[in-house]
């Protein structure tokens, strides 16, 4: 081979390794922006009138007075549409029996359709589930509303060797002969939207902090967040005393030998069990056998997952201690202090900071985790828990309430702004958490440096 | 009275570390209690391993999880696919090529990317990329293809042209070189051309299936593979790249040839590792792989629904668990066993291997 085809041949190879990293690089941006923009959606949006009227009707927040002036001017927007539809329904009795029927269906289905943008018409009774009872409260899902208003849906399957087509018809064709189809009642819905909903842009922190009303149709994500947190600290309860201790007795007392090599590889085997063998000897040992609690519950969820952050912990810790200097101990042997007043007074108080690095990353993976807390701690709907309720009381929490809104729930494109702003809070928290480790290290490694 | 504390306490020490030993043993003693009833029914062993008939709701029953075995085994291939040549690309990059700077500024990115939760993973599979995959799938699939082929195909016309011209008498051999090179190109570009082609052809039925999974697992994966073959790498040592250089290789040569190779016990940690990763992931494959219980056709067609052990653990627990001892529960247990003896297997390997590695570079 030549020399300059050599030499093309380790630039190629060098570019690879660069493509390879930019490609992770580029991995983490792509699976972050959509999370990052689209869940920090959840906060900070333009809210409608609508928002700012199930606000002051559930949670109390916001001006009465202010609101009725704006409600005022938001009803006296749509009058105008209802007028006109009232004008096609007085109408109806000059058309013929079978056409009466078709008009009368349409018209039906057009009230439903309106009724989901702007809320119940005037004078209807108020319906029974929240999520009727109020029109869209963000911009963007009334503008997609305003949508199915002015078209409808139509599914071709004309041709039957390929998937059926979406097509979008003008809902005006429905009503051929009728007053709406000339009295301008889809333009005056298309112009004025803005006043119908008077949008704002709205910080809703509450998001946070509110508990959800209709099944996250409405409000916040308090019972998961709080869930999150009771699971999380938990297992760090658990978890944290019985790894450092672990990790103290490995590093300081035991020797070499078969059995402390044998502890070695289980605690590795441990750290390599697949998350959901967890969840299921999670419910058949701490629910079935040990009877922890009756059924699931946040305790018997936070023995599992202490149990699956234990490796972590140990390996965290344990490296934490080593990498006390040796002369530390000595210093204090010399004194007079013995092994275990070395241990306690010396030796982790140094080794604290990287013990809190490996505290905080197993916090991040046990807030995350998912498969051990299906069986044996979440729900999907629940009320914030009290500190007693713990023990018996399984709980909603981010990892779980994410997948079930996003595959179970009975109107998964309507809330979409909710899951993201679940994965965002999730994904937030736990960088937040790991930021805080890589900090943590940083200090340490320059403390023992300089 | 003094020593007879100290020993008591050491051994109270002990009992605490040994909690995590003892758990092993729990986690295994009772996934396998609750899998017995389901092994010991007559019949059982032989539909399990090999029918695909997974009807665990019907009347009469049947849990034939042939086709589940093979899901499992598929988005893990794929996933080691993805995963194993770009983390060990990652990882060459990392540990000899790019400055020290560079190095601290790549570092976070990778436990970013390990930190972040599985059903954020999952999240993202299936509300931003199998819509994608579904609308335009074959135009992505076109993509990666010229993506993975535009840079091979030009590396092996230039060697190609550079390995056939030699032959050539000294004075033809440029021009030689250069025809061929064109010729070789141009072959190459047609090809693409053609595959690309056929490619973009294909439509996607849907946008959960065994590709995307395949490749957020693989993703999911990476940091993992890039830790352990780094690790691996450093720890080959600085004399044996000096040697390499010192008998005028370049820098691709020494570590393809020299680095690499002595390596290569620690990258196949690294990737039984990132096996283990793939094969015990839940929420991934639960909520984007589709979770039709069918072996592709054939069986190597990832853009199929599939379904996997985990994700029909996770499935199914719901329904099952209201008749524990039934053997629509113990099937799960059965599954969780055979997950459980699969990830023991791997560790014992990945640990082996990396104890013979420690030896021979340390020896």
């Amino acid at each position: 081979m030549q020399l300059s085809t050599r030499h093309v041949l380790d630039r190629a190879f060098s570019s690879l390794g660069i493509v390879a990293i930019a490609l992770m690089g580029a991995a983490l941006v792509l699976l972050l922006g959509p999370i990052v923009i689209r869940g920090s959606g959840a906060l900070v949006f333009r809210g409608t009138v609508e928002h700012r009227r199930l606000m002051l009707e559930l949670f109390q927040r916001g001006d009465a007075e202010e609101l009725d002036e704006e409600l005022a001017l938001a009803r006296k927007a749509r009058e105008p549409l209802y007028e006109k539809i009232a004008e096609c329904e007085a109408d109806l009795k000059s058309l013929g029996f079978a056409r009466r029927r078709e008009v009368r269906g349409a018209l039906h289905e057009l009230k439903e359709v309106m009724r989901e943008l702007l809320g119940p018409a005037p004078g209807t009774p108020k319906p029974v589930m929240p999520r009727d009872q109020y029109g869209q409260t963000r911009w963007e899902r009334a503008e997609l509303k305003l949508k199915d208003v002015l078209f409808i849906e139509k599914w071709d399957y004309s041709d039957p060797t390929q998937m059926g087509k979406k097509t979008l018809a003008p809902r005006i064709e429905d009503f051929k002969g009728t007053p709406l189809e000339t009295n301008g009642f889809f333009t005056y819905a298309e112009t004025h939207l803005d006043e119908m909903l008077r949008p704002n842009w709205t910080f809703y922190w509450q998001f946070l902090t509110d508990r959800s009303y209709d099944a996250h149709f409405f409000g916040g994500i308090w019972p998961e967040m709080l869930g999150t947190f009771y699971l999380t600290f938990g297992a760090m309860l658990f978890a944290l005393p019985l790894g450092v201790i672990a990790a103290v007795y490995l590093t300081e007392y035991a020797g070499a030998g078969p059995i402390i090599s044998g502890l070695r590889v289980c605690i590795s085997t441990l750290a390599g069990v697949p998350s959901i063998v967890f969840g299921l000897f999670g419910l058949a040992f701490f629910i079935n056998t040990l009877g922890v609690s009756s059924s699931k519950s946040v305790l018997a969820g936070s023995l599992t997952l202490g149990l699956l952050v234990l490796p972590t912990v140990i390996r965290a810790s344990e490296e934490a201690i080593r990498a006390v200097p040796k002369t530390y101990r000595e210093a204090a042997l010399s004194l007079g202090a013995g092994k275990w007043h070395t241990v306690m007074t010396v030796v982790l108080p140094a080794a604290l900071p990287g013990i809190l690095t490996g505290l905080v990353i197993s916090m991040g993976r046990a807030a995350g985790e998912t498969a051990p807390i299906i069986f044996t701690a979440a729900v999907s709907v629940g009320q914030p828990l009290k500190l007693g309720q713990v023990f018996s009381q399984p709980t909603p929490a981010l990892p779980w309430n994410i997948y079930n809104l996003c595959t179970e729930h009975e109107a998964v494109d309507e809330i979409r702004h909710v899951q993201y702003g679940m994965v965002f809070v999730l994904v937030g928290l736990v960088l937040l958490l790991n930021t805080a480790a890589i900090i943590l290290r940083a200090r340490i490694s320059k403390k023992l440096h300089g | 009275m003094q020593r007879l504390g100290k020993l008591l306490g050491e051994s109270l020490l002990f009992l605490i570390t040994a909690t995590a030993a003892i758990a092993v043993f729990l986690i295994i003693f009772f996934i396998a209690k609750d899998a017995w009833p389901f092994f010991r029914t007559p019949g059982m062993i032989g539909e399990f391993f090999g029918s695909t008939k997974w009807y665990p709701s019907r009347e009469p029953a049947e849990f034939g999880a042939l086709s589940i075995f093979v899901g499992t085994g598929l988005v893990t291939l794929g996933a080691v696919i993805v995963a194993v040549p770009l983390g060990v690309a990652a990882a060459v990059c990392l540990s000899d090529l790019l400055p020290f700077s560079v190095r601290q500024l790549v570092k976070p990115v990778i436990e970013i990317l390990a930190a972040i939760p599985s059903v954020a993973y999952g999240f993202f599979a299936l509300v931003v990329f199998a819509p994608q995959m579904q609308e335009n799938g074959g135009g992505m699939l076109a993509v990666g293809g010229w993506i993975v082929g535009l840079p091979i195909g030009l590396l092996a016309a230039f060697v190609l042209s550079d390995l056939s011209s030699t032959r050539a008498p000294e004075k033809a051999r440029i021009p030689v070189r250069t025809i061929l090179f064109l010729l070789l190109t141009a072959l190459a570009a047609w090809g693409l051309f053609l595959l690309s082609a056929r490619l973009s052809a294909i439509t996607v039925s849907s946008g959960t299936n065994a590709l995307n999974v395949s490749i957020i697992l693989g993703i999911m994966a990476l940091p993992t593979v890039v830790s352990v073959s780094e690790d691996a790498l450093q720890a080959a040592g600085r004399e044996l790249r000096q040697g390499s250089y010192a008998l005028g290789a370049t820098r691709a040569e020494t570590i393809c040839l020299v680095i690499i190779p002595a390596a290569a016990s620690g990258i196949c940690a690294a990737v039984i590792l990132g096996v283990m990763r793939a094969i015990g992931e839940t929420m991934v494959v639960w909520m984007a792989s589709g979770n039709a219980a069918q072996i592709p056709t054939p069986w190597y067609n990832l853009l199929e629904p599939v379904r996997t052990l985990t994700a029909t653990i996770a499935g199914d627990m719901g329904e099952a668990d209201h008749s524990i001892g039934s053997l629509r529960y113990t099937v799960l247990f059965a599954m969780a066993f055979c997950l459980l003896i699969f990830s023991l297997l791997c560790n014992v390997a990945s640990e082996y291997v990396v104890r013979r590695a420690r030896k021979k570079l340390g020896g």
